[in-house]
């Protein structure tokens, strides 16, 4: 004990420009390398914004399920992806729109952890989410753009919003409110999950200030509370109009998928390694300081609350946690993005263990979490190599090539074997698809009946996948589907016992093609889910508009708050046995 | 204090969760090869041994399906996996196991037996492999006792083939798909018979291809209401063999869930053909073919491929016709063995209880998949 009271507290906190340039240093060179191409999501969120970017008013997609509405899926990040694709390309659009994630990401994770930590620390704990694993496997690995837009712009909101409801602040109220709105509409989970498990503890903390400020009432911040829920709540609503009408019209109640994110990661270790493992990484060995100083200090203990439910819910099926609190979203939802949240939400901790590290053994200290944080960010990045979306990498373009031409387009087309290339394949071709990536927005029976992904990846889903491959084979003529594109060949019994022939081959005989006699051409397949106009116009104008407004009000200097402190950090004394047990 | 414990109740509970997650836990919302993972048990009951030998053989996990075996140094563990999983591009080689029951049949203090029913999911559908497998005691545990079906071994021999075949010069590289400067062969349904069956109407017949070259055909059947409007349509699928050889005859089958036979007032049928090439090889041969009665109503047989070269899928579509020669039954088959040169592969055609006693007579024609051909 003797030798922590002669720690030195020199240091400084870390300015953001520096923050911002080591996130340009790290992300950059990835995104310009389009390291996202070979995840999970990247080329479905592509494929919307190229929709977009020839479509902006109309929301009906026919190249998927024979017809879908991209109204299921809000739509700023891909939005912001067709707007800058009549500048650049649609891919470097796509990494561009993401690097201003990831650095809004530092801004945010600055912002929220000076709610609960230093000045000092909370420039740590920015300097950390550029480097956090969570981030990097989502980039890289799973390609949500959604989630990593939304969960920065949902950071860099909730300070605003603890300044209303701790001062009143009328300014902050705008600002926090408008950036809420344009995260509502870049992401729908992370709406309806993240950011409950992000807003409560910072409710609290604004009431546990406001208790220890003799000039406020908790009354006040009752009234606020209700009145930003109200005001936040309706704009939401009314931004993403189409998207509840299209939620409460059709709900989502085809039959579960399963997803190995729901797993139990102790059971099934492989998905521990890469469900928690690698978005985790070093900071697994935060874990007893999170605990011990988040319970110690009763400031931080509403923040250690939302980290463990959001850690709990992100164990998937390891506890039975996320399926009761879940209910059938648990069976909906992918778990990984719980794990992320748990992460944000320990970045004030992280900070500030950083701080207390640094004071203690000063550049020792700095060098060995430099090094576990850059090891976290490297296994995140380097595990789309090691465990890629797709096995294979290959080109779609001559897929694409022949759809185009001959009139080929003129009936539909599935594919076997290839993967995410369907999004890749279905920017490229004027044909359109039974098959798709966005399984909420398909309505076809023989994919909703099954519990089934993409067909084109249909025996990964075992006698699901199957039963819904064959159930489609069989429909062919209903949806003029003529052309089947097979990249494994496990799949050609199936063809040739149910009727189809192989026409031709591409890409050296890697890629056949097998087609149906006599299918008539494909017709428009008409769905009520198919939007009207004046919902295509809303769709079109209000997301974006939120989001110009939220810049806009940002600009908004703010005011000073003098008193603005997060006073000393430090545990108690009898606590401080506790915090060396991580040191 | 409060804060110890409030951070040891999170670490209690945390953990207390994980146990609960972990002994009880439900991983139905996972991948399928996971979905029945659990923490293996000791195998400390003729139950247990089997059930983890499934989950092993679910999981691929060879090595450890394997070394459980209480029987293993009869066979070595290729031998086990070409059993299992099958071999030679077979149908077994296309499948995973998708689930699989245990129920135990009798059992002493050393030794019991235990039915398993594998389930499998195969690219042309789903079929179930049943095992009554002897579990011995070993010491404080219990081993199965695999019985091996080994595969057999062909003789070298040279075998003889002499069969026809067409070939179709098309118009040249470049030229649209398909499109053909001949006429389409001539082919014609000779018998159509549709009836209500399993709450659904099925629609039964033969196709005839009447013409001297190779016909790929399929036939498209229409459900027609009383004031001629379409009902519902489809096609032949798997049930038809589609090649046919001149003068060959395929019988078919086309389901239509959901639909009673009294809705209908007629059907339209759409036979249709396409010049392919095509050859008599491979010759697979049907042999000591046997109708079954129920309770196990079938048709059994035997099939063997004359030819030298591997037939990795053989499907056998069996018509069953009653007295008057009208067709009352089209079903099928995909034994799950690849049929190797000389070597009689079983296959079973499961028939309906009530069909089953108005079978008069019955043919079976066979068509196959041989990977060779599509490389």
């Amino acid at each position: 004990m003797a030798r922590l009271h002669h720690v030195k507290r020199t240091g400084r906190p870390i300015p953001l420009a520096i923050v911002f340039l080591v996130t340009f240093l790290i992300h950059g060179p990835l995104l310009l390398m389009k390291l996202p191409l070979k995840s999970y999501d990247t080329n479905f969120h592509i494929f919307f914004a190229s929709h977009y970017a020839h479509h902006w008013f109309d929301p009906w997609n026919p190249k998927w399920y024979a017809g879908f509405s991209q109204m299921t899926y809000p739509p700023l990040p891909q939005q912001w992806i067709a707007l800058l694709s009549h500048v650049i390309s649609l891919d470097m659009a796509y990494m561009l729109v993401q690097l201003v994630a990831i650095l809004l990401l530092a801004l945010g994770a600055y912002r929220f952890a000076a709610l609960w930590v230093d000045r000092r620390a909370a420039t740590y704990a920015a300097l950390a989410s550029v480097l956090l694993g969570s981030e990097a496997f989502l980039v890289y690995s799973a390609g949500q753009l959604s989630t990593t837009f939304a969960a920065p712009l949902y950071l860099n909101a909730l300070p605003y919003l603890y300044e209303w409801l701790r001062r009143n602040n009328w300014r902050s109220l705008l600002k926090g409110s408008a950036l809420a709105v344009a995260a509502a509409a870049a992401h729908h989970a992370t709406l309806l999950f993240g950011s409950v498990l992000f807003a409560i503890p910072v409710i609290a903390l604004a009431f546990r200030d406001v208790r220890e400020d003799t000039q406020r009432s908790e009354t006040g911040v009752v009234f606020r509370t209700l009145f930003v829920v109200i005001l936040v709540g309706i704009t939401i609503a009314v931004v993403l109009l189409p998207f509840w009408i299209a939620l409460i019209s059709y709900p989502v109640t085809q039959t579960p998928i399963p997803h190995p994110s729901r797993a139990n990661y102790i059971l099934s270790p492989q998905w521990g390694l890469n469900y928690f493992l690698v978005p985790y990484g070093a900071l697994v060995f935060a874990f007893p300081f999170i605990l011990f100083r988040g319970s110690s200090m009763s400031r931080l203990r509403p923040l250690l609350l939302g980290f463990w439910v959001a850690f709990l819910l992100g164990l998937g099926g390891t506890t039975p946690v996320a399926g009761l609190l879940l209910g059938r979203a648990f069976e909906v939802l992918t778990m990984e993005r719980f794990t992320y949240w748990a992460t944000l939400l320990a970045l004030p901790f992280v900070g500030l263990l950083a701080k207390e590290l640094i004071d203690r053994y000063q550049w020792r200290a700095a060098t060995v979490l430099v090094l576990a944080a850059g090891l976290t960010c490297s296994l995140a990045v380097a595990w789309a190599s090691y465990r890629p979306a797709d096995a294979e990498d290959f080109k779609v373009d001559t897929v694409a090539a022949w759809l185009n031409r001959d009139g080929h387009d003129r009936y539909r087309y599935v594919t076997l074997g290839f993967g995410n290339k369907i999004s890749r394949l279905a920017v490229l071709t004027d044909a359109g698809s039974v098959d798709g990536e966005w399984n909420s927005g398909r309505m076809l029976p023989e994919l909703t009946e099954h519990g089934a992904g993409a067909l084109t990846s249909s025996k990964y889903f075992g006698k699901a996948g199957l039963d819904a491959l064959i159930a489609m084979l069989q429909h062919a003529d209903r949806y003029g589907l003529k052309w089947v594109f097979v990249k494994d060949p496990f799949y050609e019994p199936l063809l040739v016992f149910s009727g189809w022939r192989r026409v031709d081959d591409l890409e050296e005989r890697t890629i056949t093609i097998w087609a149906k006699d006599d299918v008539p051409p494909a017709s428009p397949i008409s769905s009520l889910r198919e939007p009207p106009q004046w919902q295509g116009l809303l769709w079109g104008i209000l997301p974006m508009a939120s989001c110009l407004l939220a810049m806009l009000l940002v600009l908004i200097p703010d005011r000073r708050w003098v008193e603005h402190e997060v006073i000393d950090h430090s545990p108690p004394e009898e606590n401080l046995a506790l915090g060396r047990l991580i040191s | 204090m409060k804060g110890r414990l409030l951070a040891f109740s999170l670490a209690i509970a945390t953990v207390a969760l994980v146990v609960v997650g972990t002994l009880w836990g439900n991983q139905s919302a996972i991948s399928v090869s996971d979905a029945k993972a659990r923490l293996m048990a000791s195998s400390r009951s003729p139950q247990d041994a089997v059930t983890n030998l499934a989950l092993a053989i679910g999981r691929k996990d060879w090595k450890a399906a394997y070394a459980s075996l209480a029987n293993k140094g009869e066979f070595s563990q290729s031998e086990f996996i070409h059993d299992v999983a099958g071999n030679y591009g077979s149908l077994r080689t296309y499948a995973a196991l998708d689930g699989f029951d245990v129920k135990p049949v009798h059992a002493s203090a050393d030794e019991a037996q235990v039915r398993c029913k594998l389930r499998w999911a195969a690219v042309v559908g789903n079929f179930q492999d049943v095992r009554d497998l002897r579990v011995v005691r070993t010491g404080d545990r219990w081993q199965v006792v695999w019985p091996i079906v080994r595969e057999p071994k062909v003789p070298p021999q040279v075998i003889p083939v002499n069969y026809l075949r067409w070939d179709v010069i098309y118009r040249g590289p470049g030229d649209d798909w398909g499109a053909q400067d001949v006429e389409s062969p001539h082919v014609r349904i000779v018998a159509m018979h549709p009836v209500d069956r399993g709450g659904g109407v099925a629609v039964m017949g033969e196709l005839l291809n009447e013409d001297i070259v190779p016909a790929f055909v399929t036939v498209k059947a229409t459900l027609l209401g009383s004031k001629g409007a379409a009902i519902a349509s489809g096609d032949s699928s798997d049930k038809i063999s589609h090649v046919l050889l001149p003068k060959q005859v395929s019988p078919f089958r086309i389901d239509f869930p959901g639909i009673r036979l009294s809705q209908v007032d007629s059907v339209r049928m759409q036979p249709f053909a396409t010049l392919v090439s095509a050859s008599a090889d491979p010759v697979v041969e049907i042999e000591s073919q046997k109708l079954n009665p129920v309770p196990e109503a079938s048709l059994t047989g035997e099939l063997v491929n004359q030819s030298g070269q591997v037939v990795n899928i053989a499907h056998v579509i069996g018509t069953f016709y009653d007295n008057r020669g009208q067709i009352i039954w089209v079903g099928d088959d995909y034994p799950t063995r690849a049929l190797l040169p000389q070597e009689p592969v079983p296959f079973l055609i499961s028939l309906p209880a009530d069909v089953s006693s108005k079978v008069g007579s019955f043919r079976a024609v066979v068509s196959t998949y041989s990977l060779s051909r599509f490389q």
